[in-house]
């Protein structure tokens, strides 16, 4: 489902990210992508989003090769996946159904599919009572399930997620893990940038190590 | 609705929705943007005052000027040839240079003032009337006003017309009084091209102020516009509701400006009426008509979408997630 390709990302100022790197996540799979901050995590992830593109090499997504996508094509890309963010990344004027249901207003669903989508995903984060509140008076966790709501609402086939735990405790870091790995269940494919090795050693699913812009566990495929 | 949901949930919108859909969002969009003015009062008033005062002040000077081309034209209507008789002609001679002139090309209509009635005219007018009463005869002579057709009105003609009248007999002097019109006309003329380059100028410095309003909103939403797209919005999507607002920008600004340019001549009816009061005419100042509060209105709709449009075409392309 994702495929890099000898992917070699460089940074104005030579500083290379991502070095010759190879990496292949079948469809339905789920991993972990870990090392220490600077290793390339968040600009493998960027790749995949298209929000940056590859110095060299090729990177494939769903078999279509995304190297040079044409700016025009970009929307229809992110819209079959959804991004999870540190930070959230939630719209603080609007309520949490309204920042939920947006990937959908921009899809072009219909008003009534929306409404059902929205109530099932915000359903699934257990956030079902909060719809009309807005963002801003709901705790860390709370804003973060809103987030991980927005980004599976339009069923996307990749989940990606860049320390979604980042800024929350132990257990609220695992509540969120479990939910990924539930979207997992039913055949979405995730990749989630995390350093809490304790917590993601204990979720038993496949660990890519980045150092240095290189993998070093070894693990370009899955074993 | 009823249908889509019978049919096992379909994982993409079909045309037809998204057609739908695209006519909510825009809905949406006019609605939004008009919230977030609301929002944001002061900037608002600043923004729409703005944009009222520049559109207002060339919109006043040239229904000034319309006024006074009104007053002109109706003057312009009278724009006649007097005949001057010789003092002493009879009313048998004046009835035949009538009907000599009535053959003559180009003359619409005639207009026959005695001695006696002018006389009467002049008492009734002027203060002089001592002057006249110690005189033993009536001093003043018949007038014939004709009044040219309006094709024989072209200067060449009217000279010619002027130099021909001039050798009728009993014909005194004749006097064309339309040399200060055309100079006025002409007045008004450079005066209505000034006032065309002025609001071309306050036109673009509309463009400006409402470019600016969009350029800075859009700044001020960079993180909404790079979640936007961060989530597959198209830049179409992002554009949308800033188009909406510098359309409201427009709206608002263009009624305010309306509203500017009524309370302007509500202010001037009154001194305007004294004046020509003491010219002995009576002239209704003239208001916007509905044509031209509209055309107002819409130029300025025009500018407020075409400003934001040049705003958004080049900012919301650039702003890219990081």
């Amino acid at each position: 489902m994702i495929e890099l390709q000898n992917v070699t990302k460089r940074y104005p100022g030579n500083r290379e990210a991502l070095s010759q790197l190879d990496l292949v996540l079948e469809r339905g799979e789920m991993a972990f992508l870990t090392g220490p901050s600077g290793a390339g995590k968040s600009t493998l992830l960027k790749l995949i989003a298209a929000i940056e593109r590859p110095t060299r090499g090729h990177i494939l997504i769903n078999q279509k090769n995304i190297t040079h996508i044409p700016k025009r094509s970009i929307p229809n890309l992110r819209r079959f996946m959804g991004i999870v963010f540190q930070n959230h990344h939630l719209l603080y004027d609007r309520s949490v159904f309204d920042n939920v249901s947006l990937p959908l207003q921009i899809a072009g669903y219909s008003r009534a599919e929306i409404s059902r989508r929205v109530r099932a995903a915000l359903d699934k984060v257990a956030l079902l009572h909060r719809d009309k509140a807005m963002p801003i008076t709901l705790s860390g966790g709370e804003q973060q399930r809103v987030g991980i709501a927005r980004a599976v609402v339009h069923k996307p086939a990749i989940l990606l997620a860049d320390e979604p735990t980042g800024n929350l405790d132990p257990e609220l870091s695992a509540e969120i893990m479990q939910l990924f790995s539930e979207f997992n269940q039913v055949g979405v494919t995730v990749l989630i940038a995390s350093h809490d090795l304790d917590l993601i050693s204990r979720m038993g699913k496949r660990i890519v190590r980045l150092e240095d812009g290189r993998c070093v566990n070894g693990q370009a495929r899955a074993a | 609705m009823r249908e889509s949901r019978r049919k096992p949930s379909p994982t993409r919108p079909n045309a037809w929705t998204r057609s739908r859909a695209l006519v909510r969002d825009h809905l949406r969009s006019l609605v939004f943007s008009l919230g977030k003015l609301y929002r944001h009062p002061f900037a608002t008033t600043l923004t729409l005052l703005m944009i009222a005062v520049a559109l207002a002040l060339p919109a006043c000077m040239y229904l000034l000027l319309d006024n006074l081309q009104a007053v002109t034209e109706k003057w312009d209507d009278s724009g006649q040839i007097t005949l001057f008789l010789d003092v002493g002609t009879s009313e048998a001679q004046v009835e035949d240079l009538r009907t000599r002139l009535t053959s003559i090309e180009g003359i619409e209509h005639i207009e026959y003032m005695s001695a006696q009635q002018a006389l009467t005219e002049f008492r009734k007018l002027s203060s002089l009337e001592y002057l006249i009463e110690g005189l033993d005869e009536n001093p003043l002579p018949s007038t014939l006003t004709l009044t040219p057709a309006d094709q024989a009105k072209q200067a060449s003609h009217l000279d010619q017309l002027v130099h021909d009248l001039a050798t009728f007999p009993h014909v005194d002097q004749v006097q064309l009084d339309m040399q200060w019109l055309h100079r006025l006309q002409a007045i008004t003329a450079v005066v209505h091209r000034a006032i065309t380059l002025l609001g071309i100028t306050l036109a673009l410095s509309v463009l400006l102020v409402v470019g600016n309003s969009i350029r800075l909103d859009i700044e001020n939403r960079r993180e909404e516009i790079e979640v936007a797209k961060l989530i597959g919005a198209t830049n179409r999507f992002v554009r949308r509701p800033f188009l909406y607002g510098g359309m409201w920008y427009g709206l608002l600004g263009g009624a305010l400006a309306l509203g500017l340019v009524l309370i302007v001549l509500f202010v001037i009816e009154q001194p305007v009426q004294h004046l020509i009061g003491l010219y002995h005419s009576n002239f209704e100042l003239i208001f916007p008509d509905l044509k031209q509060s509209l055309a107002l209105i819409a130029t300025s709709i025009a500018l407020g979408l075409l400003g934001s449009w040049l705003a958004v075409g080049r900012h919301i392309v650039r702003i890219e997630p990081s």
